[in-house]
C-alpha cells in the first residue's frame, strides 16, 4: 500500500469515468468535434451531424448554437463539449436555472427537458445536438395564467417538498401527458421511473399526474 | 440547591431541546411565566390544521425559485475540488499547469496528508464549469498511498494504521447491573439472541452542499448557502472572508434538501470564501455528486448484538446488548438499547470503531433508526418465540400509552386483524408470501426561545411576516403566512412570508425537529400582538372598545359599524404598524409518538421484496398544515423503505476506493418502489402546542419492513439492506432446515 502512484490530472475522477452518451462520450466527441470552427453557427441537426463527421483535431474554439427555447429563439456560444444542461444553466446570456443539475450523469432525471417533445436528460445531451430543435424547460410549460394543469395539480396535491427534483418531474410527466392525455397510473409511474426524489414526494406527484389526466385537458 | 427546587419570581422552568451540530440535547431553561397568546380553537380556524397549498409552490413548480446553486453574479468564477481517490495518502500537487490553463484564475493544494477517503486535496476556480474541470485535469498530483483502515477488520487488525492517536477503538462504555440482568435472564421463559447490522447511509441531498459568495473586495459580502441554518452563515463566512459578522449577509431562499447534513457553511462554503477573499471576485462552489457522497457526512453504520428474554406471560424481563458504531473519523451515533420498550434489567456495552472515512453527522433522527432496527427485531423475535400476537406483545411492553392506542389503529388500517399470520409466521412454500410488520418511535422535539418574528402591516393593506429561518421543503414559509393570516383574519395569500436572510430576526438552525416548536410560537406571539394593534386602531375609528372588535376576511367589525381592511389599514400611522414576537413555551410540545406498519409481498422464487403498503400515525401536537405534514410523513416512510431495502455505502477496503459514490451504484427509492402510503396526523393528540416531525417517522420503517418479511415467510433478516440475495439465501436455508 505504499506504492507511489503518479496520477496525472486526477484521472481517477468520476467525471472522467462518465459513460458514453449516444455511443459517443463527451471526451471522444471533444476530440472529434474540433473541426467546428470558432464562431460557426449550428442551426440544424444536419449541421450538427456534419460537424461531428467532418471533425478533425483541434480542441479549441466555440460554436454558436441556435435553438428555440420555450418558444423564443435562443443563441448561445459554447465549446462543443458543453452539455445542454450546462448551456442552459451557465452559458445563456440570461441563464435558465429552473432545470437542475443533481447527478450530472444521467441517473436522477432532475435535468429532464423536452427536445422536440421528447424527454431527455440534458446532462447527457450535448448543446450542439439541440441545434435547430425546440427545447422546452420547466420555465416554459405554463400558459399565460401561470401554471399548467399538471403544475396546478402538483401544487394542489403537495407534489413538491424541497423542490429540487420538481422541474424534472414536471417535464417527464408533461411529456407523458402530451403523448397520452388519458394516461393511467402505471404509465405515469413508468414515465417518472427515471426521476429521483429524496424528500419522498412520489405519491403526491403521481396523484397530480392522474388528476391532470382526468382533467381531460392536454397540458400546455 | 438543585434547579428543580429553585424558584424564580415570574419565571418558570421548561424542558427544551438545544441542537448542537445537528444533534439535539435536552435541557431545562427558565422562561417568562406569562399567559401564552394561544392559537384559536381548532374548530374556529379557517387555515390552521387545514390542507394548505404551499405559498412557494408556484415558484418551485415553474423553476422561478432561486436556490444557492442558481445564483449567477457578474464576474463569478466556478470553483471545483479534486478528491483524494485513495483511503489515505501523502499528496504533492503541482498547480502550475492548472493555473496556466484557459480561464483558470486559481489553483491551490489544500493539504499534504489526507485523513480519509475522498478528502478534498486541491481546489481550482475558472470562468466556466467546463474550464474548471479542465483545470482540475491539469493538476499534476503525486499520491503516496499510506496504509488505511476502511472497514472494521482493517481498523481493529494488529498494527492497523491509526485513525486517531488514542487508537481505532473508542473506550467502551458499560451500563447496567450485570448481576441483576443475569438473574432476570434466569427467570425468562424464552431468550432470543441475534446480531444486527446497518450500513452507512447517505443523505443524498439533491442540491449538493455549496455556497456562492458575492464579494469583490471592500467591506461587505453576501453569502448564499445551501444550509439548514441561515443564521449560522455569517460567523463562519466572516472568519473566512476576514470581515466582521455584521459585514456579512447570509441568504437561503430555497434549499434542495438537508436532512441533517447542512449546518453552517461547511467546507465548500469556507473554501468559496477563502478564494473570494483572495481574488476579490464572486465564487460559486457547489460540491459535485461524488463529493456529496464522500465528504459531506452520513448516517453512521452499526453492528449490534442483542440478547433478550421474556416471561411466559410476554413481559420482557432482560436485555443484554453490545453496540459498535461506525462513523468514519467521527464517533458515530446510536440511540441506545433497549429502545423505547420497558426492560427492567438491561446491560449494554457501547463503543466506536474509527476508520479513514468522512465523519458521520446528523441525519434525520441521528442514531435512532439503527437502534430501532435491532430493537424492533428482537421484540418481534420474542413475540414469535412465545407465539403471541406481535401487536399485543408490543402493547404489553411499551412505556408510552400513546403507542398502544396508535398500534390498535395502525393494525386496523393495515389489515392486521384479517391477516392469518398474527401469532406465527408464514412458510416458504409456494410462489409468494404476504406479511405485516410493526415498529414505533418517539421524539423529544421541544422548542427554544431563539426566534424573533416581525409582523408588519402597511397603510396600503399589505401584511408581511418575516424571520431569518429557512424552509428545507417542510413548509416553514407556508405556516409563517398561515399563522399570521389566521390571527388577522386575512386570506393566506394576503400575507407575504419572508425567510432566509440574516438581516431578518434570529432563528435556530433546523435540527432535531425543533424549527416548528421554536418558530411557530413566536409567529403566533407577533400575530396576536398585531391583532391587538389593529383592534385598537379599529376601535378608535368605530368608537368602541378594542375587545369588541372582530377581525375577519373583509376587515374589522364592531358593535356599531365596520371597516374594510383597506380602511382599517389606512387609519394606521404612515410607517404602518409592526410587532415582534418571541417564543412562548406553552405553544410548543415535547414528546411525540409515532407508530408504523408495513405490508410486504415476498417473491419466494427470487427473494424480491415489494412493500405494498405502509401506514403511519404521527403525533404532532397542534397540526399547522395537514398537507405538508402528510407529505413529510410519506417522505420519511420513503426514506425508511429505501434504508431497509436499497441503500448501502460500498467500498473496496483492499484497493482503498469508493464503489458507490454516485446515484448509479448507490440506490435510493424511485417511483417503482413506492407503495400505497397511509400517512396520518394523530388526531387523538389534542395538545395545543406545536411540534416538528422531521425525525420520528423516519425511525421505525426499516424494522417494520424486516418484521413484515419474517411474518410473511419466517425468515429473520438482520443485516440491512434487505436485498434479494439475502432474502433468497434465507429462504433456501429455511427450506433445507
Amino acid at each position: 500500500m505504499t506504492d507511489r502512484t503518479r496520477d496525472e490530472g486526477g484521472c481517477k475522477r468520476a467525471a472522467d469515468q462518465r459513460a458514453a452518451l449516444d455511443g459517443l462520450s463527451r471526451r471522444a466527441f471533444l476530440k472529434g468535434a474540433g473541426g467546428v470552427a470558432a464562431g460557426s453557427v449550428l442551426r440544424s441537426k444536419v449541421d450538427a451531424a456534419r460537424a461531428q463527421d467532418s471533425a478533425e483535431a483541434g480542441l479549441e474554439g466555440e460554436v454558436t448554437v441556435e435553438f428555440m427555447l420555450n418558444g423564443a429563439p435562443e443563441r448561445v456560444k459554447v465549446e462543443p463539449r458543453t452539455t445542454l444542461l450546462s448551456a442552459l444553466r451557465h452559458h445563456l446570456d440570461r441563464p435558465a436555472t429552473g432545470t437542475k443539475e443533481v447527478c450530472d450523469q444521467g441517473n436522477c432525471g432532475a435535468c429532464t427537458v423536452l427536445v422536440d417533445g421528447e424527454p431527455v436528460y440534458s446532462c447527457m445531451t450535448l448543446a450542439v445536438k439541440a441545434a435547430g430543435t425546440e427545447v422546452r424547460t420547466v420555465e416554459g410549460v405554463a400558459g399565460a395564467d401561470g401554471l399548467s394543469t399538471l403544475q396546478s395539480e402538483m401544487w394542489a396535491s403537495d407534489g413538491l417538498q424541497c423542490g429540487y427534483c420538481t422541474p424534472g418531474f414536471v417535464m417527464s410527466l408533461t411529456a407523458c401527458l402530451e403523448k397520452n392525455p388519458a394516461a393511467e397510473m402505471d404509465e405515469l409511474r413508468a414515465a417518472c421511473s427515471g426521476n429521483l426524489c429524496r424528500c419522498g414526494t412520489y405519491t403526491q406527484v403521481f396523484e397530480a399526474g392522474l388528476a391532470a389526466a382526468r382533467a381531460g385537458k392536454k397540458p400546455r | 440547591m438543585s434547579r428543580l427546587q429553585e424558584s424564580r419570581p415570574g419565571k418558570k422552568l421548561v424542558k427544551t431541546t438545544r441542537v448542537v451540530n445537528g444533534i439535539d440535547v435536552e435541557e431545562e431553561i427558565w422562561v417568562d411565566d406569562l399567559e401564552s397568546p394561544a392559537f384559536k380553537l381548532r374548530e374556529d380556524c379557517r387555515l390552521l390544521g387545514k390542507r394548505l397549498k404551499r405559498v412557494d409552490g408556484p415558484a418551485k413548480l415553474t423553476g422561478a425559485a432561486e436556490y444557492t446553486s442558481d445564483v449567477r453574479l457578474e464576474g463569478m468564477l466556478y470553483a471545483k475540488v479534486l478528491l483524494c481517490p485513495y483511503g489515505r495518502a501523502n499528496i504533492t500537487v503541482d498547480v502550475s499547469a492548472a493555473q496556466d490553463s484557459k480561464g483558470c484564475h486559481y489553483a491551490r493544494q489544500l493539504l499534504e496528508e489526507t485523513k480519509y477517503l475522498g478528502q478534498p486535496v486541491a481546489v481550482v476556480a475558472a470562468e466556466t464549469p467546463e474550464l474548471a474541470e479542465d483545470a482540475l485535469r491539469a493538476l499534476v498530483v503525486e499520491y503516496e498511498a499510506l496504509p488505511w483502515a476502511l472497514d472494521r477488520d482493517q481498523a481493529i487488525a494488529e498494527g492497523a494504521p491509526l485513525v486517531r492517536r488514542r487508537g481505532n477503538i473508542g473506550r467502551p462504555r458499560d451500563d447496567g447491573d450485570a448481576d441483576a440482568t443475569a438473574a432476570a435472564f434466569a427467570k425468562c421463559a424464552v431468550v432470543v439472541e441475534g446480531e444486527y447490522s446497518v450500513p452507512v447511509q447517505h443523505h443524498v441531498c439533491l442540491e449538493t452542499h455549496g455556497t456562492v459568495v458575492d464579494f469583490r473586495g471592500g467591506e461587505d459580502a453576501i453569502v448564499y448557502c445551501s444550509t439548514q441554518g441561515t443564521h449560522t452563515i455569517t460567523g463562519d463566512a466572516a472568519d473566512s472572508l476576514g470581515l466582521r459578522n455584521s459585514q456579512v449577509r447570509g441568504i437561503v431562499q430555497h434549499m434542495g434538501g438537508g436532512f441533517g447534513s447542512k449546518f453552517g457553511l461547511e467546507r465548500a462554503g469556507t473554501l468559496a470564501c477563502e478564494i473570494a477573499r483572495e481574488l476579490k471576485r464572486p465564487i460559486h462552489l457547489m460540491w459535485n455528486r461524488e463529493a456529496e457522497f464522500l465528504t459531506s457526512g452520513n448516517r453512521s453504520g452499526a453492528w449490534q448484538r442483542v440478547r433478550a428474554g421474556a416471561s411466559a406471560e410476554g413481559v420482557i424481563l432482560a436485555m443484554d446488548s453490545e453496540v459498535e458504531r461506525y462513523g468514519g473519523v467521527g464517533g458515530g451515533s446510536h440511540a441506545g438499547l433497549p429502545y423505547l420498550y420497558k426492560v427492567e434489567n438491561a446491560t449494554r456495552k457501547h463503543s466506536s470503531v474509527y476508520m479513514h472515512l468522512d465523519t458521520n453527522c446528523a441525519m434525520r433522527a441521528p442514531g435512532h433508526p439503527q437502534a430501532s432496527f435491532a430493537m424492533e427485531g428482537v421484540v418481534d423475535e420474542l413475540a414469535a418465540a412465545l407465539e403471541m400476537d406481535a401487536v399485543e406483545f408490543r402493547k404489553q411492553n411499551l412505556r408510552n400509552d400513546a403507542h398502544k392506542s396508535q398500534l390498535d389503529r395502525v393494525a386496523k388500517l393495515i389489515g392486521w386483524h384479517e391477516h392469518p399470520n398474527r401469532t406465527s409466521a408464514g412458510g416458504v412454500d409456494g410462489l409468494k408470501a404476504v406479511g405485516i410488520g410493526f415498529g414505533v418511535s418517539q421524539w423529544g422535539v421541544g422548542g427554544s426561545p431563539v426566534c424573533q418574528v416581525d409582523v408588519r402591516v402597511q397603510p396600503d393593506g399589505s401584511v408581511s411576516a418575516e424571520v431569518g429561518s429557512q424552509d428545507l421543503g417542510t413548509g416553514t414559509r407556508t405556516y409563517l403566512a398561515a399563522i399570521v393570516a389566521e390571527e388577522l383574519g386575512r386570506p393566506l395569500d394576503g400575507v407575504q412570508a419572508r425567510l432566509g436572510d440574516t438581516r431578518m430576526g434570529n432563528a435556530n438552525a433546523s435540527g432535531g425537529s425543533t424549527t416548528t416548536p421554536s418558530l411557530a410560537p413566536a409567529i403566533q406571539d407577533a400575530a396576536r400582538q398585531m391583532r391587538g394593534v389593529l383592534c385598537a386602531a379599529a376601535a378608535e375609528t368605530l368608537g368602541c372598545s378594542a375587545e369588541e372588535v372582530v377581525l375577519q376576511p373583509d376587515g374589522a367589525r364592531g358593535p356599531n359599524g365596520s371597516l374594510t381592511w383597506l380602511e382599517l389599514c389606512a387609519s394606521l400611522p404612515p410607517e404602518g404598524a409592526s410587532t415582534r414576537g418571541k417564543w412562548q413555551s406553552d405553544l410548543a410540545v415535547s414528546g411525540v409518538a409515532c407508530t408504523q406498519a408495513a405490508k410486504v409481498r415476498v417473491d419466494l422464487l427470487t427473494g424480491r421484496v415489494k412493500v405494498e403498503k405502509m401506514v403511519c400515525l404521527q403525533e404532532c401536537g397542534r397540526p399547522l398544515n395537514r398537507l405538508a405534514l402528510e407529505s413529510q410523513i410519506r417522505g420519511a416512510m420513503t426514506q425508511a423503505l429505501s434504508y431497509a431495502l436499497l441503500e448501502e455505502r460500498r467500498l473496496d477496503p483492499r484497493l482503498g476506493i469508493a464503489l458507490s459514490a454516485d446515484l448509479e451504484t448507490y440506490k435510493i427509492a424511485g417511483s417503482l418502489e413506492i407503495p400505497e402510503f397511509v400517512a396520518l396526523v394523530d388526531d387523538e393528540d389534542l395538545r395545543e402546542g406545536v411540534a416538528g416531525i422531521g425525525e420520528p417517522p423516519v425511525i421505525p420503517g426499516a424494522g417494520a419492513i424486516a418484521n413484515a418479511i419474517y411474518n410473511a415467510c419466517g425468515v429473520r433478516l438482520r443485516h440491512l439492506p434487505l436485498t434479494s440475495d439475502k432474502v433468497l439465501n434465507a429462504i433456501e436455508q429455511r427450506k433445507s432446515s
